[in-house]
C-alpha cells in the first residue's frame, strides 16, 4: 500500500505540466483549488511541504464571526459566514460547524462604548448581533468571573468549526473534483520568463504552468521571494492549550481583548483556548514555552475561576504572518503576470471559504471581486491600510488590540 | 452494531478508546501519516499524551503501510508531559 497521508492526496509523479498550481496544502490553498476546480480550471496542483494542514489550519483557535467594525473586513468575513452555514453540505463532510454564538467580551466601560460603536455598522451589514449588558452576558456565560464582565456583543450565527476536519473536507471535495493534492513536497524555485510565471521546480520534479499561486502559510514570505516578489509580513509564534474534557459550562466562543485570548469549549468537552502577549515576538519557531503556558493559565482563570481546577492536557504553538494591518494580502502579484497572492492571514480559518471562491473568480476572470480589492498587496505602499479595531491581536504598532 | 460480533476489541489508545480496527479502518481510508492518523483518532493526544499507545499504534500502521518501523516517526512530544490543574500554573509565578 502506498501512502496517502489523507484521503483526496495522491502519490506518484508530479504531472509535467498544470494549469494552475497552487503552493501550500493547507486550509487556504486546498480551499482555492477546490474553488478553481469548480470553476473548470482545468489540472490544478496543490503542493504541500509536509502532510495537508500542518501549519496555522491545524493549529488556529478554529474560531468564526463575521463581527468585525470596518466595511472591508465585515464585507470578506461575513461572506465567509454564510459559507460555513452550509460549508458540511457542500463538501459533503462535517466540519463541525457549531452555531452557538461567538461572544466579543467587553471588560471596560471604555470597551463597551467601542462596541456599541461597532453595533451600528455590523448592523448596517445585516449581521445577526445583539449588544449585550452585564447581566446578559452573565446568563449567557454564567462561569465568567463577574469582574470581566462590562457587556459585549455576541454574534449569534457564528461559533466554531473543527480545523481538521475542514482541511480535509475541502481536501477531499477537491480531489472529487480532479485536484491533485502532493503531500510531502517542496518547492525549491519558481521559473519566470519575461514578466510571467513559467514553471515550479520541487524536490520531486518541475510542472511547467502558466499560473501559481502563493498560499503557503507561515513561508509565504520564502515562496514569494522565490519568484522575486516581496510579500511585507511578520511571522509570530502563538500559542494554545486545550484541557481534560468537563462539563458543558461555556456555549459561545469567547474572545477577549482585556486578556488579549480567545476560546471555545468543544463538543467534546475540552477547553481549548490561546492568549497573546501584548506585544509580539517576532519568532518562526513552533516549539511551546512555559511562559506561554502560564500566560494563558493565568488569563483563563482570571476569565473562568473554575478553570483553576481543570488541568491543561495539551499545550502547542503555530505562526501567523501577520502584515501592517493584520488583514490578509489577497491580490495578483505586482509586476509579475500568472502570480497570486494568499497569504498574511491572522484571521484564516474563519476567512478561507470566501478568500478561496473570491480569489478563484479573480484567477479566472481577471476581475478583482469588489470584495476582495482592499486587500491588495499595494496598500502597503499607497498608505491605504484597514483601520480595522476589533480585533484580539498583538500587534507591533499596539494599535490593533 | 447490536447483534454482530465485533471484529475486534483491542484497544490501542486507551485515553480516546481507539481500537485496532479504528486504526486498520482510518489507514485503509487514506490516513495512513502518524500526524493524521492521529489528528482523526484522536489517538496519542490524550491525557497520557501517548506514552500507553503510541508505540503500538507506530507498530500497526507500519505493518499496514508496509514500512520499516523506523520510518514511522512519533509524532512530536507537546507540554505538559503530565496534565497540570491551571491553577497551579497560574499561582507559580505570582508575586
Amino acid at each position: 500500500m502506498s501512502p496517502r497521508v489523507i484521503p483526496g492526496a495522491v502519490t506518484g509523479e508530479l504531472p509535467a505540466a498544470a494549469d494552475a498550481v497552487v503552493i501550500g496544502g493547507g486550509l487556504q490553498g486546498l480551499a482555492l483549488a477546490y474553488e478553481l476546480a469548480k470553476c473548470g480550471c482545468g489540472r490544478i496542483v496543490v503542493l504541500e511541504a509536509h502532510y495537508p494542514g500542518s501549519g496555522g489550519s491545524g493549529r488556529n483557535g478554529e474560531m468564526i464571526r463575521s463581527a468585525f467594525a470596518t466595511d472591508e473586513w465585515i464585507g470578506l468575513f461575513d461572506d465567509s459566514l454564510r459559507r460555513w452555514q452550509t460549508l458540511s453540505a457542500e463538501l459533503d463532510f462535517n466540519v463541525l460547524f457549531t452555531r452557538a454564538g461567538y461572544l466579543l467580551l467587553a471588560s471596560t466601560p471604555e470597551a463597551f462604548a467601542g462596541a456599541r460603536r461597532n453595533l451600528e455598522i455590523q448592523r448596517a451589514h445585516g449581521l445577526g448581533v445583539e449588544l449585550l449588558g452585564p447581566d446578559d452576558v452573565k446568563r449567557l456565560c454564567p462561569e465568567m468571573a463577574p469582574e470581566m464582565i462590562a457587556g459585549g456583543i455576541v454574534q449569534h450565527d457564528a461559533g466554531f468549526a473543527h480545523h481538521d476536519a475542514t482541511v480535509w473536507a475541502y481536501a477531499r471535495a477537491a480531489a472529487r473534483l480532479g485536484v491533485e493534492l502532493h503531500p510531502y513536497t517542496t518547492v525549491t524555485a519558481i521559473g519566470i520568463a519575461g514578466d510571467a510565471v513559467r514553471s515550479v521546480t520541487t524536490d520531486r520534479g518541475v510542472i511547467s504552468t502558466p499560473v501559481v499561486v502563493d498560499a503557503a502559510g507561515g513561508q509565504a514570505r520564502e515562496v514569494a521571494g522565490l519568484a522575486g516578489v516581496d510579500v511585507p509580513v511578520q511571522v509570530f509564534r502563538l500559542e494554545a492549550m486545550v484541557t481534560e474534557p468537563l462539563e458543558p459550562f461555556l456555549r459561545p466562543a469567547v474572545s477577549s481583548p482585556a486578556i488579549m485570548g480567545y476560546c471555545h469549549q468543544t463538543t467534546r468537552g475540552e477547553f481549548v483556548g490561546g492568549t497573546e502577549p501584548e506585544v509580539p515576538i517576532p519568532c518562526d519557531s513552533i516549539r511551546s514555552t512555559l511562559d506561554g503556558a502560564r500566560d494563558m493559565a493565568r488569563k483563563f482563570v482570571r476569565l473562568f475561576p473554575r478553570l483553576a481546577g481543570v488541568r491543561m492536557m495539551r499545550h502547542w504553538s503555530g505562526v501567523v504572518t501577520q502584515t501592517a494591518d493584520i488583514a490578509p494580502i489577497l491580490c495578483r502579484a505586482p509586476g509579475l503576470e500568472g502570480f497570486y497572492l494568499d497569504c498574511g492571514w491572522v484571521y484564516g480559518f474563519v476567512g478561507a471559504p470566501a478568500a478561496a471562491a473570491l480569489m478563484a473568480e479573480l484567477i479566472v476572470t481577471g476581475e478583482t471581486p469588489p470584495t476582495l480589492a482592499p486587500f491588495d498587496v499595494d496598500r502597503f505602499t499607497t498608505g491605504k491600510l484597514i483601520r480595522e479595531t476589533s480585533l484580539v491581536v498583538a500587534a507591533s504598532e499596539g494599535s490593533a488590540a | 452494531m447490536k447483534g454482530k460480533a465485533p471484529t475486534t476489541k483491542t484497544i490501542l489508545c486507551l485515553c480516546r478508546d481507539v481500537t485496532e480496527e479504528d486504526v486498520r479502518r482510518a489507514v485503509a481510508e487514506g490516513y495512513d501519516d502518524i500526524e493524521t492518523l492521529k489528528r482523526l483518532t484522536g489517538a496519542c493526544t490524550g491525557p497520557c499524551q501517548g506514552k500507553t499507545c503510541v508505540e503500538s499504534i507506530r507498530r500497526l500502521l507500519a505493518e499496514l503501510a508496509g514500512r520499516e518501523l523506523d520510518e514511522v516517526p512519533a509524532p512530536p512530544r507537546r507540554p505538559p508531559a503530565t496534565p497540570v490543574r491551571l491553577g497551579t500554573l497560574a499561582a507559580e509565578d505570582e508575586p
